[in-house]
């Protein structure tokens, strides 16, 4: 059975280890969600013609179509 | 404000004193740490200035997508907990509730190897970057590693080796950039980074309240940093290094299943029990996207990205794949197919295709059935066959019209 000193000492410890954290995470930079998005968008839109499962790829690149004897049909 | 509740009566008058200043230092701590979420929550709505959506108002719309199931993976004798694929973009490693572990050819769907692990629920399951090893653990608390062999017929289990050591079930696991390192989460709460070759702990990452379900390594070229979700509806992320927790992120209601970085590691998407996916933007520090639905009531198991990003394939728990447009927060596309649960989810290497692992025992791989859902997008060749195509048959269609024409007018004049 724990001493009450003892409970408190860990409550103490996690708490600081909290602070400590808490203090670590506050003060990261930060940019505008503007701006962040703004970089989501132009990273979508570059890379977009290489990204078969937006475009779609013809048949004959597909390792996974079966062969048809007429892709355009 | 001193704060006299205290358990037991001490016996000595200084042991009082010591009590009093402990819990003093206790209450302020916990006053600074409520002042520190307060600053928190204010820096990040400063710059709280739009939404993704808004922004993306002026971006093109994707319409429709018609997904299509190109193979089907049969030969687990239960549930399929977790999938990876290989570099070679054709390989499948596989695990299940059975205790088997196995490597499929997608392309073919034949079995290569099969490994029967001494637990049942095999929960993760991961393929080594150069294609020559698998890890995989559950409910055996381990994450082992076994070395394929060429030889169909060498036994696997024998060249087994254990690697980590949880206190609690193996929920997840990674190979860092190369076959040296793993990185695990678990039902204990932690995750940690272990040296294959000697099994050594190498880094642990405490800070989860409770069972840690998922987690993801950043793109190699954003540095070492990973981030997991679990139970306790948080998603971290990690420096590997130092072991700290840099960013925090707790809007889910509910268990974090699936986490999975954009493709650029500027952000990163996670799926709850709570039916909706989130995305996070790292330089933001904020969740700058949901993807939900009044009609989606289900929890998402695993989540997954398009090659460019603009797509976020979702498996859910009502035996659905959801297709979002990650941009403008709308569903693209829904696919049917499994007869239970999807419970694993991720996007081929080269990402010309997807594979879902699900509860009915099957493995699919699903692709975009390209000539239906690009009719606006056609690549230019493509555009030229089939507008030429269409001009033959037209005039085709117009000959035959007017010989006919011809024909009924010679006939007419014979009578």
């Amino acid at each position: 059975m724990m001493s009450s000193k003892a409970h408190s000492s860990n409550n103490i410890a996690n708490a600081r280890r909290t602070v400590q954290q808490l203090r670590i995470e506050a003060s990261i930079e930060r940019i505008k969600v503007s701006k962040a998005c703004a970089d989501l968008m132009s990273y979508c839109s570059e890379h977009a013609r290489s990204d078969p499962l937006l475009m779609g790829i013809p048949a004959s690149d597909n390792p996974f179509k079966d062969k048809k004897p007429c892709t355009i049909l | 404000v001193l704060n006299f509740k205290y358990r037991g009566s001490p016996l000595i008058p200084e042991m009082a004193t010591q009590e009093v200043q402990l819990n003093e230092t206790l209450a302020h701590l916990k006053t600074e740490s409520e002042t520190l979420k307060s600053k928190l929550e204010e820096e990040r709505a400063k710059l709280h200035d739009v939404e993704l959506h808004q922004v993306a108002e002026k971006v093109e719309g994707l319409g429709q997508f018609v997904m299509k199931t190109r193979r089907t993976l049969k030969g687990h004798g239960n549930k399929v907990l977790c999938m990876d694929w290989c570099k070679d973009k054709r390989r499948i490693v596989s695990s299940s509730q059975d205790g088997k572990v196995i490597v499929w050819d997608a392309f073919t769907t034949n079995k290569e190897h099969a490994v029967t692990m001494p637990c049942t629920w095999v929960m993760a399951c991961a393929y080594a970057p150069s294609g020559c090893a698998v890890a995989c653990g559950g409910l055996d608390n381990k994450c082992s590693v076994y070395p394929l062999s060429l030889d169909k017929n060498e036994n696997l289990a024998a060249k087994k080796k254990s690697v980590a050591m949880h206190t609690n079930y193996l929920s997840a696991c990674s190979f860092t950039n190369s076959d040296m390192q793993i990185l695990t989460s678990s039902g204990d709460g932690t995750c940690a980074l272990w040296d294959v070759e000697s099994g050594q702990l190498l880094q642990s990452f405490h800070g989860h309240a409770a069972d840690v379900l998922c987690l993801d390594l950043a793109p190699s070229e954003t540095g070492n940093t990973f981030v997991s979700g679990g139970c306790d509806k948080k998603a971290n992320v990690w420096d590997m290094r130092s072991g700290q927790c840099i960013q925090s992120f707790e809007t889910h209601e509910s268990d974090i299943n699936s986490v999975r970085y954009y493709p650029s590691g500027d952000a990163f998407a996670s799926g709850s029990d709570d039916a909706t996916c989130r995305l996070y933007d790292l330089r933001a520090d904020r969740e700058v996207a949901i993807y939900s639905k009044e009609s989606i009531i289900f929890g998402v198991s695993s989540v997954d990205f398009s090659l460019s990003g603009r797509l976020l394939f979702g498996g859910y728990n009502d035996y659905t794949i959801n297709v979002w447009d990650v941009l403008k927060g709308t569903r693209v596309s829904i696919l049917f197919g499994h007869e239970n649960r999807v419970s694993t989810l991720r996007v081929s290497p080269d990402g010309t295709a997807f594979s879902t692992g699900s509860w009915d025992h099957t493995l699919r791989v699903c692709d975009d059935c390209y000539f239906l859902s690009n009719l606006t997008t056609l690549q230019p060749r493509v555009t030229f066959l089939v507008t030429s195509c269409n001009v033959c048959c037209f005039s085709l269609f117009f000959f035959f019209l007017s010989d006919l024409g011809l024909r009924m007018r010679t006939q007419r004049m014979k009578w």
